[in-house]
Formats: C-alpha cells, sequence, structure tokens
C-alpha cells in the first residue's frame, strides 16, 4: 500500500519537475500542449492537456519573486459613489441644482438618465486624513483612520455601465461571458498553499448575489477546478463539507479508508494514475471536512477582535466576511474574495439615496474593512496581503432623473468614466494617490485607468507578468488583461 | 555555447519517434501545413498576419507575403530564398532588424526548413480542415485483430509507434461501458441477460440504442453546445420557458433524425416551406442567447450581443472553428477576414427578436380545443382573404408576429422607455415608431397597459399630423391587454407618432399607458352574419389565450429588414460598410439558387463539400466514446488547434457519415462501438502509459471519469429510485437552501415531489447566474456561452458531492434497501440471508455490473460490521440515517453510499 502512495508522490514530483522545466525553458507559464514537442517543428499539438489534471492545484512559483502571497478583493456590487466616500469636489457643490451643460451630454450614454439632468453636490462633508493627507468623507470614520495605509486610484473608468457586464469586465477582463475570473486565473498560476481549503474563496453578503452572478468568479475556459468557490458565514461554509446526519466522524472515516482501500485494488487492475489522483482527492476531502469548519468558524475569535470588526457569529454580514477572510489568507487560502451587494444608490427610494441611503450602507462596512487592514497588520500579514476595494463603476456627478424625470430622492447613475478604487497592503506604496478628475469628478484628466491596469497591477505584486501570463485557447494564448493592461507603477514602485 | 533546449528536445524526442510527422531531409518537398505553417504562427503571425501588420507585411495570404514590405525589398521571391528579404531578416545581426523583433532568434533548423521551402517555390496550402472530406484508403492492417476499417486505422498507426493493441474487456466492463456510452445510465436487466445467452454484443448495441434514454443521453451532451438554461442570465436571470426545445432534442436523437436535417432545422427550421410546430421549436437552438432584463440596458446592445453569440456559437460548435476573434481583426492565424464575421452575422442578424422581456418572437402552444379552433379559424379565412393574408393571420395567432415591439420607439416627448423595457406615456406626450408600411393595413392590434383613462392617437408623420386612429382608454386595465384600433386608409411608408393624453393624471411624471408591441394588419374580413361574429370571437379568444410560450426563430419580413454593417474593431457602436450574408472565401460561397438567409446557410453547412460540419460532429462523437476527440480541441480545428491524431481516420469516418450513413448518428455511434478498438481492455501497462499517457492512439479501451449527468443518473439508476418519466417542463431535486439569490428577483428553488425529485440530470432546472451545484463542481458550467467540451478535473469537492450531498445519501439508502430486499433470497451455494457478504456482494454488483474480488468484499465487510456495531449501540445515529432502528440496514446505507463513491464507479472502465 505504501509502495502506491509513493509512487503516486513520485509520479507527482515527475510531473512537476517536468512542466518546470519545460515552463522554465522556453514556454513560460500557461497552457502547454506537450504535444506540440513531439514534433520537429511542425503542428503536432496532440497530446496531452495543458495542466496537470491529477493535482492541479499544486503550488507553483509565479514568474518573479512576488511581493504579496494572496489576495482579498472587497468588491462593492452596484458600485458606490466616489463623489460621497473620495472625490472631493468642492466646485460640484456650487453647481449643485443647476442643469448639465449639454457638452457634457453630448454622445454620451447614460443608463437611467434621459434629457437635461441637474447637477448633484457632493451629500458628503470631505476632509484631510494622516500623513498622505487623502480626502476621506464622513461617511467613513474608521476608515479615515488608516488613510496612510491606502493608496488610492482615483481615476479609474471602464467601458460597461450596466452592473452584469460591468461587473463582468472588473472580474474577467471582458464584459462577455466566457473568460477566467481574477482569482481563477491567480489560482491556475500558483496554485494552493493549503489543500484542505479552496483556493479561492468567494464570499458574499449584502442580501443578494452580485448582479453578474456566478460567472464573476467562473473559470471561463480554464479548467473548472480554478474556479470561486462561494463559501457561506452560517450553515456549512462549504457546500457539502458536514458528514451526513447518522454517519459520525468515526464512520466517514472508515467509510473512506474502505473507498481507498478498494481504489489500491482498482489501480492494481487497471493501472490508471486517475484513480491514485483520486485517492489522494477523497483524503484531501476528509482533512478539509475537518479544518474548513474549524477556520470558518468565527465563534472561537476573542471578544477583543469581535469587537474590532463588529462580527456578530451567526449573521451573514460583510463584517462577519471580513473576518473570515482574514482567517483564511491567515490559513493558506489564495484569493478570497468579498461581494457586498448594494451599492446603487440611485435615489428611487430612501435607502438607495447617496445621502441616506449610501451613509448606512457606508457604516455596515467601513469599521470591518478598517478592521480588517489593521488586524492583518498587527499579525504581520498585511505585507503578504493585496487588499483591492471598488465598485464595478462609479457614479455620475449629475442627479439621476430616470426616465426624464426628477427621483424620488437623491440619487447618481451609472458612471463608466471616472471611480475610486483603492489598494493597501501586498507590496503596495502606502499613502499615495494616483490618477486626478476634473472638476467635478466627470473625467479623468490624468491617470486615467481600466479594469486591466487593474489586473496587471494586481499580478504584478504577485509575482506574475501579465503579458507573459497565458493559457492556451482556441488556438491562441489568452490573458486575464487581453492585449491591454499596465502595471502602476506609482503604487507598486 | 548556449545550448538551445528547444534543440536538445526536439532531438531527442525525435529519436523517440512518438507522434512525428517525420524529420526533414535534404532535397525533400517541405510541406506549407505541417512544417511552414506552424513555425510561422509561432514566430511572426502576431506582427505580420491579421491583427497587425508591421511594417506593412503580412504572411498570412501567399500574395502579401509576396509583396514589397515597408523596406521596398520583396518579402519573399519564389525559388529564391537568399534573394528574399524575409530569409535575410531572419538571419541577421543587428537586434534592430533581426526578425523576430525582440525575441529569440529561430533555429537553425527552422530557418532551414523555410529557405528549403521558399527555394522549392513557397508554395501555400490549404490547412486540412478546410479541405473537402475525401474517403481515404483504408490501410492493410494485416492482422486478425482488426476487424472493422476503424481497428484497420488504429492498428496501422499503433503500429508506427511500435504500440499492441490490448486484448478484449471483460464482457461485464464491456457491456457497462457501452451502455453508460450509448445510453448514459447502466443496461435494463433483460438486455444483459439476453447478452448472457446469446453474447451477440452487436444486437446488444443494437437494443441499447432502440432505448429512449439514448436520446436523453446525448441531448444532454447537446444542451452544452446549445447553451441551453431555463433562466434568461445577465443580472435578473428570471425564467424562460424553453424546455420543448430540450424534448425535441431528446426526441430527434431518438428518431435519429438525420445530422442535416437536425442542424437545418435548428438553425432555420422558420424557414422551411411552411415550417411545423417542431421545426419551428427546433429553432430555440438559438433562442437560448442571453436576454438582459437589467434596468437600464440598451436593448440593441445585448441584441447585437446575441446575434455575436449566434454566430461565434455555430462556428464553434458546430464546425470546430475559433470565429470570435474575427469580430475585431481578420483572423491572426487562418485566412478569415474580418469583413466575413459581418457577412456571416449578416445570416443572422435578420432575426425578429430584439432583446425584449418577453423574449418575443415566441411560439404560442394551444392546447387541442384551441389548435382546433384554429384550424376552423384557418379554413374560413381561407375562404374570405387571399392566401397571403390568411397565411399572415395564422401565423400571427401562432407567435404575435410580425410586429413592432415598442422598445423601437424613438422621438420622444414627455415619454420614455420604462426599466429600457416598454414605452410609457404621459399626459400630453407622443413617440415615434419609423417608417411603417401602411399600404394594405386596416388595423393594429396591440398590447397595452393603462393605469387611467385617456386617449391615444396614432398620427402621420408629425405629432400634429392626420389622425389615422385613435383609442380611448376607459379606466385602469388590470394589466395588459389586447385592443385593435381601425386605422384609415393610407398608402405608403409613414412614420407613426402615438400621442397620448389623459387630463384624469394630476402628476406631470405620471404614466397613463403603455405599450408592449403593435401588429399592423389588414384585419380580419367584415360581416355581420353569424359566422363571421363567430370567427372573428375566436380569433379573439386565441389572441387573449393565456398559453405556454417558447421563444423561436423568426425572420424578419421585408418591412423589417435591418441593414448589417462592419462594426469597426468589433464594436456596435462604430458601424461601418454594409455587408450582404455571405461565408468566408476560404470555404467558398452559397450556390446559386441557394437563398441568402438562414436557409441557405443551413444548406451551405449540410452540403457534403463543407469541409468542417461532418468532421466535428464524428469529431465530437468520438470524444463522448474515448474521453479525448481525434482532435483534441473540438473548439478548434484551425491551424492553432490540435494537430489530429489520426486524420485518416477522422476523414473515414466523416465520409461515412456524410455517405454510407447518410448522417445517421446512431449508425456512427454504432460503428465505433462494435470495433475492436473499443472492446479492448482499458487496463494500462507502464510501458504503454509512458509512450501513451492519454491514450490517444487508442491501444486500449477508454477508461474516463463519468459526466456529471452520468454520475447522477447512474446513482438514480443502480439503487432503483430512478423516475424513468420523459419529457416536460424541469425539475427541481434537492437542493441545499440559500444557492439562488439573484437581484430584484424572488424566484425560489422549490423541491419538486412525488418522484419528479428523482428524474435524470437533464431535466433538472438549470439557473444561470446559479447552476445545480453538483453538476458545476462535476465539470458544468452556467451555460452562458456555449461549452465545445468540458475539462475532466479531479477535486477534493467532488469527493464532498459524493460522500455528503443529500442526493447521494438518499439514494444510498435506496440502494441499500434494494440490495437488503434482494439478497432475501439466496440461490443455493451463495452466502445465505444474514451474512453481509450476501448484500454487500448484490449492492455491489448492482452498482458496477460486476462480481466484488475477494480483497474489495473483504474492505466493505470490514466497513459493514465496525458500521453495524456502532449503529447497534447508537439508535440515535442509526434514526438519524435511516428513520428506523434496523443497525443492518444503517450499516449497509454506509456500504451503499461507500460504493458510489468508488474509482471505478464514478469511472467508466
Amino acid at each position: 500500500m505504501e509502495k502506491i502512495l509513493k509512487e503516486a508522490y513520485r509520479r507527482s514530483l515527475e510531473m512537476e519537475t517536468r512542466r518546470n522545466f519545460l515552463k522554465g525553458s522556453f514556454m513560460g507559464l500557461g497552457g502547454l500542449a506537450l504535444g506540440s514537442l513531439f514534433s520537429c517543428g511542425s503542428a503536432g499539438k496532440a497530446a496531452g492537456p495543458a495542466f496537470d489534471p491529477r493535482n492541479p492545484l499544486a503550488a507553483r512559483p509565479p514568474h518573479f519573486a512576488p511581493r504579496a502571497r494572496s489576495v482579498i478583493y472587497l468588491h462593492m456590487a452596484g458600485a458606490p459613489s466616489q463623489l460621497e466616500l473620495f472625490d472631493y469636489k468642492p466646485d460640484l457643490a456650487l453647481l449643485d441644482g443647476k442643469d448639465c451643460p449639454q457638452s457634457f451630454l453630448e454622445g454620451k450614454r447614460f443608463a437611467f438618465i434621459r434629457g437635461v439632468p441637474k447637477m448633484l453636490g457632493s451629500q458628503a462633508k470631505f476632509s484631510r486624513h494622516g500623513q498622505s493627507g487623502a480626502w476621506i468623507s464622513n461617511y467613513l470614520p474608521h476608515l479615515s483612520g488608516v488613510a496612510d495605509e491606502l493608496s488610492f486610484l482615483k481615476a479609474v473608468s471602464t467601458d460597461q455601465f450596466n452592473h452584469a457586464p460591468a461587473q463582468l469586465m472588473m472580474q474577467t477582463g471582458s464584459a462577455r461571458l466566457g473568460r477566467p475570473s481574477l482569482g481563477s486565473w491567480v489560482t491556475y498560476g500558483l496554485g494552493s498553499e493549503n489543500s484542505d481549503l479552496p483556493a479561492f474563496v468567494v464570499l458574499t453578503s449584502g442580501g443578494q448575489n452580485p448582479d453578474a452572478g456566478k460567472s464573476i468568479w467562473g473559470s471561463g475556459f480554464l479548467p473548472s477546478v480554478y474556479q470561486g468557490v462561494q463559501c457561506r458565514s452560517e450553515g456549512d461554509p462549504v457546500l457539502f463539507i458536514k458528514d451526513p446526519d447518522g454517519i459520525n466522524r468515526d464512520l466517514r472515516k472508515a467509510s473512506i479508508d474502505a473507498i481507498n482501500e478498494i481504489n489500491r485494488q482498482e489501480y492494481k487492475e487497471y493501472g490508471d494514475p486517475e484513480t491514485l489522483s483520486r485517492i489522494s482527492q477523497y483524503e484531501m476531502a476528509y482533512r478539509m471536512q475537518i479544518t474548513a469548519p474549524e477556520v470558518f468558524d468565527i465563534h472561537n475569535e476573542p471578544e477583543h477582535i469581535h469587537r474590532m470588526y463588529g462580527t456578530q457569529p451567526g449573521k451573514t454580514s460583510f463584517a462577519n466576511n471580513a473576518l473570515l477572510a482574514r482567517k483564511l489568507v491567515e490559513n493558506g487560502v489564495r484569493f478570497v474574495q468579498l461581494y457586498d451587494w448594494g451599492w446603487d444608490m440611485h435615489g428611487t427610494q430612501a435607502s438607495e439615496s447617496v445621502d441616506t441611503g449610501l451613509m448606512e450602507k457606508c457604516r455596515s462596512i467601513d469599521q470591518a474593512t478598517t478592521a480588517l487592514i489593521l488586524d492583518l497588520k498587527q499579525r504581520g500579514l498585511l505585507d503578504e496581503t493585496l487588499i483591492v476595494w471598488g465598485g464595478e463603476f462609479g457614479r455620475t456627478p449629475m442627479a439621476e432623473n430616470r426616465e426624464g424625470k426628477p427621483n424620488a430622492f437623491k440619487g447618481r447613475d451609472h458612471h463608466a468614466e471616472a471611480f475610486t478604487m483603492w489598494m493597501a497592503g501586498g507590496g503596495i506604496i502606502p499613502g499615495v494617490t494616483y490618477g486626478e478628475t476634473d472638476a467635478i469628478g466627470y473625467s479623468a484628466v490624468s491617470g486615467k485607468l481600466n479594469p486591466h491596469d487593474v489586473h496587471a497591477t494586481v499580478l504584478h505584486q504577485l509575482g506574475f507578468d501579465h503579458e507573459q501570463f497565458t493559457y492556451e485557447f482556441q488556438g491562441r494564448p489568452f490573458r486575464l488583461t487581453d492585449v491591454a493592461g499596465k502595471v502602476v507603477k506609482e503604487i507598486t514602485g | 555555447m548556449k545550448t538551445n533546449p528547444l534543440k536538445v528536445i526536439i532531438s531527442a524526442l525525435c529519436s523517440f519517434g512518438i507522434f512525428l510527422t517525420g524529420c526533414q531531409k535534404p532535397g525533400e518537398k517541405v510541406d506549407y501545413i505541417t512544417q511552414v505553417k506552424p513555425i510561422l504562427n509561432k514566430h511572426c503571425i502576431s506582427c505580420h498576419g491579421g491583427v497587425k501588420m508591421q511594417s506593412n507585411y503580412s504572411l498570412l495570404y501567399r500574395e502579401e507575403a509576396l509583396s514589397k514590405g515597408k523596406s521596398g525589398k520583396y518579402g519573399i521571391i519564389p525559388g529564391n530564398a537568399s534573394g528574399s528579404e524575409f530569409i535575410r531578416r531572419l538571419t541577421l545581426h543587428d537586434p534592430e532588424e533581426r526578425m523576430p523583433y525582440q525575441k529569440d532568434p529561430l533555429s537553425e533548423e527552422e530557418i532551414g526548413l523555410l529557405t528549403q521551402w521558399i527555394d522549392q517555390g513557397a508554395e501555400w496550402g490549404t490547412h486540412w480542415a478546410y479541405e473537402q472530406v475525401k474517403k481515404p484508403a483504408v490501410p492493410d492492417a494485416d492482422d486478425k485483430w482488426a476487424t472493422t476499417d476503424i481497428d484497420r486505422f488504429i492498428r496501422s498507426n499503433a503500429r508506427k509507434h511500435g504500440l499492441q493493441p490490448a486484448g478484449r474487456a471483460p464482457d461485464e466492463d464491456l457491456l457497462r461501458r457501452a451502455a453508460l456510452d450509448i445510453t448514459g445510465i447502466p443496461a435494463p436487466d433483460n438486455l444483459l441477460a439476453a447478452y448472457a445467452r446469446t453474447k451477440d454484443f452487436t444486437g446488444y448495441v443494437d437494443q441499447l440504442l432502440a432505448l429512449p434514454a439514448y436520446g436523453e443521453k446525448w441531448a444532454s451532451m447537446w444542451l452544452d453546445l446549445a447553451r441551453y438554461a431555463d433562466t434568461k442570465g445577465y443580472e435578473r436571470d428570471g425564467r424562460r420557458n424553453i424546455w420543448r426545445y430540450r424534448d425535441w432534442l431528446i426526441r430527434a436523437f431518438n428518431a435519429d433524425m438525420p445530422y442535416d436535417r437536425f442542424l437545418t432545422e435548428q438553425l432555420a427550421g422558420d424557414l422551411l416551406p411552411d415550417p411545423t410546430e417542431d421545426q419551428l421549436i427546433a429553432t430555440a437552438f438559438h433562442r437560448n442567447t442571453m436576454t438582459n432584463d437589467e434596468g437600464g440596458t440598451n436593448n440593441e446592445e445585448f441584441r447585437t450581443e446575441a446575434v455575436i453569440d449566434r454566430v461565434n456559437t455555430t462556428w464553434e460548435t458546430l464546425m470546430s472553428t475559433t470565429f470570435a476573434c474575427v469580430q475585431c481583426h481578420s483572423h491572426p492565424y487562418d485566412q478569415f477576414r474580418h469583413e466575413e464575421y459581418f457577412k456571416f452575422m449578416a445570416f443572422f442578424n435578420n432575426s425578429r427578436d430584439e432583446d425584449t422581456y418577453a423574449d418575443y418572437p415566441v411560439f404560442r402552444h394551444y392546447d387541442s380545443t384551441q389548435r382546433q379552433k384554429l384550424d376552423a379559424l384557418g379554413g374560413w379565412l381561407k375562404e374570405k382573404v387571399s392566401p397571403q393574408q390568411q397565411k399572415e393571420l395564422v401565423m400571427f395567432l401562432k407567435t404575435l408576429q410580425p410586429s413592432y415591439n415598442s422598445i423601437v420607439f424613438d422621438g420622444f416627448v414627455n415619454a420614455e422607455l420604462a426599466d429600457t423595457k416598454w414605452l410609457a406615456l404621459r399626459n400630453r406626450s407622443s413617440a415615434r415608431l419609423q417608417q411603417v408600411s401602411l399600404s394594405g393595413r386596416n388595423a393594429v392590434i396591440l398590447r397595452l397597459s393603462h393605469g387611467v383613462e385617456g386617449t391615444l392617437e396614432l398620427r402621420l408623420d408629425d405629432p400634429a399630423g392626420p389622425v389615422v386612429g385613435r383609442l380611448e382608454a376607459k379606466g385602469p386595465s388590470q394589466g395588459w391587454r389586447l385592443a385593435e384600433i381601425p386605422l384609415k386608409k393610407t398608402e405608403g411608408t409613414h412614420d407613426i407618432y402615438a400621442v397620448y393624453r389623459s387630463p384624469a393624471l394630476k402628476d406631470p411624471n405620471a404614466t397613463g399607458m403603455m405599450f408592449d408591441w403593435l401588429y399592423f394588419t389588414a384585419g380580419l374580413p367584415s360581416g355581420g352574419d353569424v359566422r363571421s361574429r363567430n370567427f372573428t370571437a375566436d380569433f379573439w379568444n386565441l389572441l387573449n389565450a393565456g398559453v405556454e410560450q417558447t421563444p423561436v426563430m423568426m425572420e424578419n419580413p421585408v418591412d423589417f429588414k435591418r441593414r448589417t454593417r462592419v462594426f469597426e474593431r468589433g464594436s456596435w457602436l462604430s458601424p461601418g460598410k454594409e455587408v450582404s450574408p455571405g461565408v468566408p472565401a476560404l470555404l467558398g460561397s452559397l450556390k446559386p439558387g441557394q437563398p441568402q438567409n438562414r436557409l441557405g446557410l443551413a444548406q451551405w453547412m449540410t452540403s457534403r463539400e463543407n469541409p468542417l460540419v461532418a468532421r466535428t460532429m464524428v469529431n465530437r462523437v468520438w470524444e463522448q466514446i474515448f474521453g479525448f476527440g481525434l482532435v483534441e480541441t473540438l473548439e478548434d480545428f484551425g491551424s492553432q488547434g490540435a494537430a489530429p491524431v489520426n486524420r485518416e481516420l477522422l476523414d473515414y469516418l466523416s465520409y461515412q457519415f456524410m455517405h454510407a450513413y447518410g448522417w445517421s448518428v446512431k449508425k456512427l455511434v454504432r460503428a465505433i462501438l462494435v470495433s475492436e478498438t473499443y472492446r479492448q481492455d482499458s487496463g494500462v501497462t507502464p510501458e504503454k502509459l509512458q509512450k501513451d499517457p492519454y491514450n490517444r492512439l487508442l491501444v486500449r479501451g477508454p477508461r474516463v471519469r463519468l459526466s456529471a449527468e452520468q454520475i447522477r443518473d447512474q446513482a438514480l439508476a443502480v439503487s432503483g429510485a430512478l423516475n424513468p418519466k420523459m419529457y416536460g417542463p424541469p425539475v427541481m431535486p434537492y437542493q441545499p437552501e440559500g444557492i439562488w439569490n439573484s437581484p430584484y428577483n424572488s424566484d425560489k428553488w422549490k423541491m419538486s415531489a412525488d418522484g419528479q425529485q428523482y428524474r435524470r440530470a437533464v431535466y433538472t432546472f438549470m439557473k444561470r447566474t446559479s447552476p445545480y451545484p453538483s453538476m458545476v463542481t462535476f465539470d458544468g458550467t452556467g451555460r452562458d456561452i456555449c461549452l465545445s467540451r468540458r475539462i475532466r478535473t479531479n477535486t477534493p469537492l467532488q469527493a464532498l458531492v459524493t460522500l455528503n450531498d443529500s442526493v447521494f445519501v438518499d439514494l444510498s439508502v435506496h440502494l441499500a434497501r434494494r440490495a437488503l430486499e434482494a439478497g432475501e433470497d439466496p440461490p443455493p451455494g451463495t452466502p445465505q440471508p444474514g451474512a453481509p457478504e450476501r448484500y454487500i456482494d448484490i449492492a455491489y454488483k448492482m452498482a458496477t455490473g460486476k462480481r466484488i474480488s475477494p480483497e474489495k468484499q473483504k474492505a466493505l465487510v470490514g466497513l459493514y460490521q465496525k458500521a453495524y456495531n456502532t449503529y447497534r449501540k447508537d439508535p440515535a445515529l442509526c434514526r438519524a440515517l435511516t428513520a428506523g432502528t434496523d443497525a443492518r440496514l444503517a450499516a449497509m446505507v454506509l456500504v451503499a453510499n461507500t460504493i458510489l463513491n468508488l474509482d471505478e464507479v464514478i469511472t467508466k472502465t
């Protein structure tokens, strides 16, 4: 029996060595069709799959020395208003209530604004914070306290202004379906450091799943093993992780032992290496059943941590997810994606207004987001954990006038041309503000970025050259950043 | 000296001799396709090809490669490599001049090959996949092993690699393998019993092919290609009623509808003469594209997305060609020009659908009484009106088409689209419908709703133009209703203005009236007699009937025709030159007389001259059976796709498929299954594993993990729980709480009862944003877009599904009970009731079709004993698992659960 397991180990080592040799020598990381070598520089590209299906999550090195080991991406689904949070525009206040000038409307497309809308001054009060003097509004009092840990990208833009396509764009680099998500790419590139937990974990809060559904953590054309695993902060954290009623740990252990014993017999008979792989997957599943519920249980955290995050165990909340995110990266999870739904402040009702609605929404994430940064820092994990915060687009400096009539409450329409994101930790230079919008926060005037640039920057911190990080599909090497993307050197150093 | 690792590997592999196409010897003719094109693709084309033409030079087409670049020198001079700038640039030392620019230089071998090729005349060639399928000569296999032509191709290829075929698989393996491949579930007992008597494997295969389960298995495969789902996708992801398409597929496979017809009906069933209901349902193939109901979305944008998806899906799934890239620029590697994408798109750009909330156009399914009424009405109309008008009215009752969707209104004054879905009118508002042909139109039938009384006028060419129709709305309509507005006789084509006022509306921003669609018609024949009155009433009753509807394809009539333009750099916001429908020049053209629409396209695709369609299906069927296609990249046969491992066999089968089998998929499946190749043992020796790790040469039988559907269906079948009911609306088996959670959509997963939860996977409700969890874990997708092949993975999350998902626990209980019952009446000489071996043997046999080996039996008996003791001592635990205190049953449930997790159970052996 031991012999078989040794053999399995030897095989996986062989496979690794061969892969690394090939990668290192001339192909770079990426979809590797082994068959292309089996010919004299001719078309033969026949053989095996482009990844090792028997150990697809083995930890792998990136292109160069990484600064970050894992990522926590906080996506505020619905698109928060940069004009109420970070992008301070005193001039906009002067224009409040005035008709929007035609020049802003000509040739533009909006989701809901029709005709001539009124300008809408910021509803928040702004002040500068920390050594860096970053502008943060009174909607985020906690976050203001860690301003010097953050680096702002003030002029991010996208080309989508509807939620589902824009979320796809932000998470997969394409508004079209079928592309792998950022988390999938990272997992594909780096594998996992803890086989007892999913490598790419998705947590949702805000009462709804994000608008684009599971596609935004999907693996697209990458093998499905790299897709995000949606976990939950109440109930079973991972689907089907719990032993069924009436099967206790002891019996489950005995049953997995029997499965693996019979599978070893099967391997003797048929010699299929896939069977060996199945044996190790069942062992991993058993360990995951023990590890995951422990890691996902926030009850055991000390009281001061709960106070710090504002967590209430047993509930589904952004705060609980933020604390979980810390626990997960601490335990070797590569990519943790949080989606918090409900940032779409159109002004059709009070809870969707940029005054009371947005302030309320901010309250639900402000303390926990700040706690996450401080907690990672006090554990020495902030250096190696990249935190990314943002939505899928921004909001208009004009008040929304849905169907050509003023909305009942103060709200802003979707806006693709300029919005704020921030990053922290993971080797990002803290306290930088990069990019600038015009006097009313409508368009970028300098440092304009797009989602590809954000992706290139995230990959860079993880040790990847985004132009070399590819996967072969449909006859060509695909990149997360397609044909675009540049690393924001101003914040990566 | 630096050694080029590529060279080392290549020379090592050359001596190895696997998968080699042969190393070049001086004087031998260099082949463009297999030897030159790959070098160009790898090193040159990305800068000098379809996407970029650096220095105005491209190597994609011969005439481009032979021309002068920016330098003014001829790139390639046929017969004169030393005079060709192309070769000179490869060999320079100046890094600014030497190509590939700022990359490693080409190897000596590569430059040698290119030089030799140019000296031999620099002839271009056509990539194999774009050449018509010719019947290759069957190799002389010269041995007893081969019994079919497939075997002769396999044998001859294997021999080149010094490999011998494996022996026959044991009967139990082979019978299970064939049943799973043909029907997706184990064979029924009577077929196994018949085989035990006759030992007639071919007969067994034929019987399996005749089972209705065959259609369910192969339809499951097709649903990935059709990106079938029961919801519309995107943010709201509301339900879509389109299951009748799935049922059409099952019936079509079972009836063995010839593949050419199968494709024609799906692509263009609506354009066939007098299409039947089934032929219209078939066109739902391309209505499985997503519809975006998110508020604030531009309907034209997402209509265009759907059309683009139809183009890409048609190419990728039916012709194994990557065409999507041509949307933005000419194909980087293959000879497809940018403009050709849009010529092809023009075939699909004239369908009636417009990303409407209701997924118009739809087919309305009347019940039998209503159908009789419709037939009678049709008969009466035949007497009264022109055949054309009769046809129009009947088609309108069946499909509500051709109608103007209210989303195409523009020129809003005080009006807007509500949630970008329906035209909404306020007091003193107007909106324009452009260019409506009014000749012969006597009335408008429209779907509208109104909250207050008000007046709608239809005015000609101006908001203050002459009134041609008027509707007085009296009070609230209570939701949508249908109405008819008589029209003043008007000739020609005009803009129609909808002008609305309602003094009852106090709030100037309040909506008074909304439209869904408008249908301009010649109307019903007038007549005051009883018969006319009755038929008129029938007409309205049918129209108002709340019937089930299925989205279908329907071509725009002349008045609605759209122009198709090239999108500059692929963006629909930058329309360029207008184009007419056509196929890429590389692949010929439509024949004279073939209509320039989807039907003509279908005729072109299903012509025996089309090089791609038959090969694609043959490759797909092969992949379903052996786990890998003869071309591994099912999605791409192009010059960048994987090379075929056995092109002669692919061509042979494709030729047979079109000619000898008359496009019969069943005959194709049968031919493969009765081959010796298929019937081999799937055990692997270290030598074979080393030389052919992925079994591409087929010198052993297939051994592949089952698909998500097969894993579920097999567990249902072996546990005896399977509900064999076929067809009908999708069902909801057990799913954990809280999986569905779409914004602005309160729809809930409600577990089906009465045995519906035990139906095959093909009937499971498919929600795009939240697909059924175990399906996704076993490599399924959300079906947002087409999926040409599922890449198999092996993960711990899969183990958790079959171990812990309540579905599998429940089926373990069923299997345990079934084994215990069957074990009560043992034949003499077998373990007697009470002995766990007895039940374990039976349960194992049920799950695998095999007799258990002593070692495996020992492992399960050990588990049983341990479980039995535990459950006997802990009745509460026992009750939790089985709702009773029978420790024997509980122990057997654990054993059954273990069996359902065995590698040999979730793998086809």
